[in-house]
């Protein structure tokens, strides 16, 4: 397997010297698990493979859509691109993400997605709204929502599922919840006293479902 | 300059290159930490860095597409760019390269797969020497692709043109200025679909075939050198080296 993969690596860079008098690399050259491809190589008939992640389908056949390795799944019938570039995040089921609360109603918070972990440096494509149920927001029975959330927390999050339009957000964790709020009647940062948040300005005392590290500078 | 008597002398151009031969290349990927994606191409003495960002919210919100992603290019020349100082800031020329860049850069995207959403492309022109626009497009389809962006193909440009009577490949700024014609093209290489297509000038018919074809093969270069880039960037090394 290695020897073989090293020999075509070796027949396109003897293509690829040639940069000058184009030696075009053969369109319907069989391809193989490991081989590096860039957007637009053709990889397999649409008879014999279906097109897994990293690339599409046209015509019949089937090209690379993104710049990687090429993985062969021969049981499945499956030719997938494994990426070698970080492309734009998409929020899974599993992921952790920080976001703003937006609105709290009586059974669900909005919450304004701006990060997936993972993703810190990448600006997340929309739809970035997500919603924490009531049953989703700790492991034990919640009364009021608004004794959780309040409009304007940060908080972190686990994606439960995405589908198309609706992202079911879970905060019932220790390391999940609230990571700063502010103040609701005079917008200075609360501070953590054991379960509950007290207003270092007025002396307001709220509750919300904190994570650990409330307020602890980390994402 | 003074305009010379000739661009073409015992079929050696003013640079000493061959009618077809196109000015040295050089493409990197992946230049700018910041940027989503990016990249920088050398042509001769064009200098040009594309970077890409998204895709991601629209802002301002009523520009977004329900259905769709909107493509949003830039390309700006900088001041110090040309012999003269450009005035910096849109002007009318780089306002319509914008948006041939964007069309020459749509067909290849999967737009539809980020409803609401943006993705911005800015080209920068560092130094410039004829054929900017089509600098511009290679290196934009570059950067898409080192910013993981789902793409059909990538996008390879070059300009033709015709100078003392014979058409050559990727003309210099003189050439440009003093000879009869200038045609920028850009090609999605895999399906030979044209996806830019200026002309600045006149051909006859058969001249415009010929200019077409040369195009073509200019722009597989082009499209060998993107590849090679991405290349260098991304495969996976052999171990030991």
């Amino acid at each position: 397997m290695g020897q073989s993969r090293k020999i075509s690596s070796e027949s396109e860079d003897s293509n690829l010297n040639s940069v000058g008098l184009v030696v075009k690399v053969k369109p319907m050259a069989e391809i193989k698990t490991g081989d590096f491809v860039v957007p637009g190589d053709f990889l397999a008939t649409a008879e014999e493979f279906v097109p897994g992640e990293g690339a599409h389908e046209e015509d019949g056949k089937i090209y690379s859509s993104c710049t990687g390795v090429v993985l062969l799944d021969a049981r499945t019938k499956r030719v997938s691109v494994f990426p070698r570039v970080s492309g734009p995040p998409s929020l899974k089921g599993g992921g952790t993400v920080i976001g703003r609360v937006e609105e709290v109603r009586d059974q669900t918070a909005n919450v304004y997605i701006g990060v997936l972990k993972g993703h810190e440096n990448r600006e997340l494509p929309l739809p970035n709204l997500g919603t924490v149920h009531i049953s989703q927001v700790q492991k034990g029975y919640v009364k009021d929502l608004h004794h959780q959330f309040r409009s304007g927390d940060i908080i972190r999050a686990r994606v439960l599922s995405a589908q198309m339009g609706s992202i079911k957000l879970s905060t019932a964790d220790d390391e999940l919840g609230v990571v700063v709020a502010t103040c609701s009647r005079c917008r200075t940062l609360l501070e953590r006293e054991n379960s509950k948040l007290k207003c270092p300005n007025c002396g307001n005392v709220e509750f919300r479902k904190l994570a650990s590290d409330y307020r602890q500078g980390a994402l | 300059m003074e305009k010379p008597e000739k661009l073409i002398i015992d079929g050696k151009r003013l640079d000493g290159r061959a009618p077809e031969e196109m000015r040295p290349l050089k493409i990197e990927a992946g230049v700018l930490k910041r940027a989503d994606g990016s990249a920088y191409v050398e042509l001769g003495e064009n200098k040009v860095l594309a970077a890409v960002y998204g895709p991601r919210e629209m802002h301002p919100r009523h520009l977004q597409r329900p259905d769709t992603a909107v493509l949003r290019c830039r390309y700006n020349m900088a001041p110090f760019s040309v012999e003269e100082r450009k005035r910096p800031g849109p002007d009318r020329r780089s306002v319509e390269i914008s948006k041939v860049t964007r069309q020459a850069l749509e067909p290849v995207l999967f737009l539809e797969l980020y409803p609401r959403s943006v993705i911005d492309i800015f080209i920068e022109v560092l130094q410039a020497d004829a054929g900017t626009r089509t600098a511009g497009i290679t290196a934009a389809a570059v950067a898409l692709a080192d910013a993981g962006i789902p793409m059909r193909d990538l996008v390879s440009s070059v300009a033709v043109g015709k100078i003392d009577d014979m058409i050559v490949l990727d003309l210099t700024k003189e050439e440009d200025q003093w000879g009869t014609t200038d045609m920028p093209v850009a090609i999605v290489p895999r399906k030979k679909l044209v996806s830019l297509l200026q002309m600045d000038g006149n051909l006859t018919e058969e001249e415009f075939k010929r200019a077409l074809d040369l195009a073509f093969r200019g722009c597989e270069q082009i499209y060998q050198a993107q590849r090679q880039a991405l290349k260098e960037k991304y495969a996976i090394k052999p171990e030991g080296e």
